[in-house]
């Protein structure tokens, strides 16, 4: 089943004197459950693409199709919604409310979206325990390592049960050890709950992880390669 | 969750946020502090004024209104009549008003003689409280041609208790006539002005010498439950005698009326400084807090947080804030009011004379009114969103992913 669509999609940026492509012609299509990187060198357009299909930011033409829904077309209050309610965001720099405690962040997109509290905080708890953090539930960010806090974000991303989980960069502040981690816990969850997730990364151990390589040069797709 | 974030955001920086909420709390104390102060050094004077001097309703014929003629008089009994069937009357007081010479042995005064009953007197004007114990009494009863001066009275005429002084006034005839009268009280208002010209006689022992027809009087000073039921009674008293001259405290003392009534602006106006220099204050914490959390509101309108949710999240923050601070603040208020609204504020170490002779009571009873209160703290709650609102915009101006980057 398609999650993802993107028809001829191209985002120009221009400057004063110059014009850069920097999504050039990407024709792109995301199954459910795929576990999806896209690399390639900085400047590839691999963050400029991630924030067009997450509806972050607007193309210059074509289309982004997700679950049968063109999101070129709506405005910015519809995007807001649509991101509510079907995608998932994890950052780099791990971006969690450090007043907040972890089952609080967690719990946080739930309460937006107007589930009612016994579900959320079901959900709150089984997730936090699936990313290994059940005993941390009322620890706020800056008692958790930078990892805890990553997987943290993950079951902040998960929580809703999202249509894709966008990650730019997810690995970029965690060591090795860690990183690995992490994606571990993210490609069990990936299969348990058949959440597509796709994600930025410079990172080779995560290259060597995911389940799909599509790598992006000067903004168009050069290589997609399945394992 | 909203409401519990915005909570939980205001501590995250605890000095800033305890810098507005000690400017928000100072600010207020002393905007309450100071307005029932003035409510209450306003509403004192007036009260005194009303006590000692004006009552609350005066009637009187129209020529003696204008020109206080010895000869505008009108009969007790057709005004008593009228009045009796108007019950939210209290009390009513007939007087004689003589204007003549007050003359001792060492000097004399231009003097204001109330002809009085004393007994109806005393139950509309509080005049003979204020007679201390050790200078004699209201008119008693044992007493023949007995005089009440003030003790400025006293100072100039360099009398004291017991002594002998004559009243020189013109009758309704035309003719000069004199009375002795012995000093029997010696009195002290907060109005100076008051205190030198006014003096208490018996209607009894005046009256033969004047001329006029038995019954006479040249006012009447009508005391009534309150304010409130003064201003409702005027009218009806004005209907109930068009031919006579009905005033109540304000017309007769106009200047403390307007004065009472500016009361509120000029408590508005001080109020409304404070909170000109809170707005500035609550704009530049504001955008402090949230340029900030550049990023994490970035990444809350990522994730699906609208507008309308991240602007009612300052929002919340700024009344949260200045609700707490409008908290304290009051109960400063009430903790140093509490103390003076029995024992008042005494102002007689500053210039004590100087206000009396202006008729302001020199010691302050504070008044405190919950209306004030909510007023004040829905004033400072709506400068605070007011305030909120730019930094606000500036948040919900904020594009996702360049707030995320930063």
């Amino acid at each position: 089943m398609r999650i993802i669509e993107t028809k001829n999609l191209v985002k120009v940026y221009t400057g004063s004197t110059v014009e850069v492509r920097a999504v050039d012609s990407v024709d792109l299509v995301i199954e459910q459950g795929e576990f999806t990187a896209i690399v390639g060198p900085s400047g590839s357009g691999k963050t400029t693409l991630l924030n067009m299909v997450g509806g972050l930011d607007q193309p210059t033409s074509g289309e982004i199709i997700v679950d049968n829904v063109d999101i070129t077309q709506l405005n910015q209050k519809q995007l807001v919604d649509f991101r509510l309610k079907n995608i998932g965001f994890v950052f780099q720099s791990y971006n969690l409310i450090p007043v907040l405690t972890a089952a609080e962040n967690v719990s946080f997109i739930m309460e937006l979206q107007g589930r009612v509290k016994s579900e959320i905080d079901t959900r709150t708890k089984e997730i936090l325990s699936d990313v290994g953090l059940g005993d941390r539930l009322t620890s706020r960010p800056f008692q958790l390592s930078g990892g805890q806090q990553q997987r943290v974000a993950v079951a902040r991303a998960m929580a809703s049960r999202p249509k894709f989980i966008i990650a730019d960069e997810p690995t970029a502040n965690l060591d090795s050890k860690t990183t690995e981690k992490l994606l571990d816990m993210m490609l069990e969850l990936n299969e348990k709950e058949n959440i597509t997730f796709l994600f930025s990364t410079h990172d080779q151990r995560v290259v060597n992880k995911a389940r799909r390589v599509i790598v992006l040069e000067d903004g168009r797709i050069v290589s997609d390669e399945r394992k | 969750m909203l409401t519990k974030l915005a909570w939980k955001n205001i501590w995250r920086n605890r000095t800033r946020s305890g810098v507005v909420l000690g400017a928000v709390a100072i600010g207020l104390f002393a905007g309450t502090y100071l307005s029932a102060f003035m409510n209450g050094w306003m509403l004192g004077s007036v009260q005194a004024d009303i006590d000692t001097n004006l009552s609350h309703i005066q009637i009187s014929d129209t020529a003696f209104s204008a020109n206080n003629d010895i000869g505008a008089y009108f009969l007790q009994t057709n005004v008593a009549e009228k009045l009796a069937n108007t019950p939210s009357l209290k009390e009513i007081s007939f007087r004689l008003i003589l204007n003549g010479m007050l003359s001792s042995a060492n000097n004399s005064v231009g003097m204001t003689a109330n002809g009085v009953v004393p007994e109806d007197e005393q139950r509309v004007s509080t005049i003979w409280k204020m007679i201390p114990d050790s200078l004699g009494a209201f008119l008693p009863e044992d007493t023949r041609a007995a005089i009440v001066i003030s003790e400025k009275t006293a100072e100039k005429l360099k009398v004291r208790l017991r002594s002998k002084i004559v009243f020189s006034f013109q009758t309704a005839a035309g003719e000069m006539q004199t009375m002795a009268f012995r000093v029997c009280g010696i009195f002290k208002t907060s109005n100076s002005a008051f205190d030198e010209g006014q003096a208490f006689v018996r209607y009894d022992d005046i009256f033969p010498l004047t001329a006029l027809p038995e019954n006479s009087a040249h006012k009447a000073y009508i005391r009534v439950a309150d304010l409130e039921t003064c201003e409702k009674i005027t009218p009806e008293l004005k209907t109930l005698f068009p031919d006579l001259s009905v005033q109540n405290w304000k017309e007769l003392n106009p200047m403390f009326a307007m004065s009472l009534e500016y009361m509120d602006l000029y408590a508005m106006i001080i109020i409304g400084i404070f909170l000109f220099a809170l707005a500035f204050g609550i704009i530049n914490t504001m955008l402090m807090a949230i340029l900030e959390r550049t990023r994490e509101i970035g990444m809350l309108a990522a994730i699906g947080m609208n507008r309308s949710r991240i602007f009612r999240m300052i929002m919340f923050e700024t009344v949260f804030l200045t609700l707490l601070g409008s908290v304290a603040g009051i109960a400063l208020a009430i903790a140093a009011l509490i103390p003076s609204l029995h024992s008042g504020i005494d102002l007689t170490f500053m210039m004590s004379d100087s206000f009396e002779d202006y008729g302001f009571s020199s010691i302050v009873y504070p008044v405190i009114s919950a209306e004030m209160f909510v007023e004040i703290v829905i004033l400072v709650i709506l400068t605070g969103i007011l305030a909120a609102i730019y930094p606000a915009r500036k948040a919900l101006k904020l594009n996702p992913i360049e707030a995320i980057r930063s």
